[in-house]
């Protein structure tokens, strides 16, 4: 018997649903373009056991399902790295709080993003990821904000094209919130606080 | 409220999107070059274009704007006339809705008062 399961955010009278003036992406939408994207990625990739890397946190989820898409044999690590603080209260530059716990060293490695914007984090890591000699290095993003991009990488595999719109759900959060919609939506603008 | 901006900036969001290009150890260089747009009959400029920011690992120039959209009319304008007299200028321009996206990205939670005043 196939057991079913239904979110509680289905419940469009919930708090979370009202903070949502507009949805972009449905559940069913990403979840047909992950699958597509799994059945892409298994296909190239059949007999290379890749290693697939993701940065904490708001990978999670794109993770979640890419992974379960993915019909090899496959792995999958995370990276974590410090946060930004505004206004220069930030300690030092950008650093690795969390390493991965796998080798890289001669693995075929997908590095999976939820969403790449500047390119700036995912530059980073690509850089670190580098430097510790894969036998290939490819990315995956469920989301690309490419009109926002400051360091341009390539992605072999993208999900979406996203607008340029401050957007929650399937892990992109506001103030660590709503990363748990299964969907990608704007805010109320209230909420925002927009100027 | 309004917040200052610290030197060499004019503005508080330079600042800060200096301040991120530093935490992921991008380099970057304020208004390096003035792109002269128009000159009159006698070749003095009339008008230029100052990019905010120029990254040269990218070989891109920023421009930043926190206008209302009704007025980036100008700056669209000149933009424009810099690609046509500069086509092998790589530059983008990050309007207000880009850069609050980027504030509320990097957690910046005081980005009204830092796009009080007009860039």
């Amino acid at each position: 018997m196939q057991a079913t399961w239904h979110s509680p955010l289905g419940d469009e009278s919930s708090q979370l649903h009202r903070d949502i003036s507009r949805v972009l992406f449905t559940q069913e939408e990403i979840q047909q373009r992950v699958v597509e994207l799994g059945r892409e990625i298994s296909s190239d990739y059949a007999g290379l056991n890749p290693l697939f890397v993701g940065v904490l946190k708001g990978v999670v989820f794109f993770m979640s399902d890419l992974m379960r898409a993915i019909t090899i044999p496959a792995r999958m690590d995370f990276m974590a790295i410090s946060r930004y603080a505004p206004h220069g209260g930030a300690k030092g530059p950008v650093r690795l709080i969390k390493d991965l716990e796998e080798t890289v060293d001669g693995q075929h490695v997908i590095f999976a993003e939820d969403i790449i914007d500047t390119g700036l984090t995912l530059n980073y890591l690509l850089r670190i990821l580098k430097t510790r000699n894969p036998a290939s290095l490819e990315v995956c993003a469920l989301f690309d904000k490419k009109d926002h991009r400051l360091v341009n990488t390539p992605v072999k595999y993208r999900g979406f094209a996203l607008p340029s719109r401050f957007v929650v759900g399937y892990g992109l959060d506001y103030r660590e919130g709503y990363r748990h919609l299964p969907f990608v939506g704007e805010l109320r603008p209230e909420l925002l606080n927009l100027a | 409220m309004t917040i200052e901006a610290p030197a060499p900036f004019s503005h508080p969001v330079e600042a800060e999107f200096a301040r991120i290009l530093d935490f992921y150890g991008i380099p970057w260089q304020y208004e390096p070059r003035t792109f002269p747009l128009e000159r009159d009959a006698l070749g003095r400029v009339t008008e230029a274009f100052a990019p905010d920011f120029y990254l040269p690992d990218q070989d891109l120039y920023i421009e930043l704007t926190t206008m209302q959209p009704k007025q980036v009319r100008h700056k669209n304008r000149k933009l424009r006339r810099l690609q046509e007299l500069y086509p092998d200028v790589n530059i983008k321009l990050f309007k207000r809705g880009d850069i609050r996206t980027l504030m509320l990205k990097f957690g910046i939670q005081d980005y009204p008062d830092m796009m009080a005043n007009e860039l």
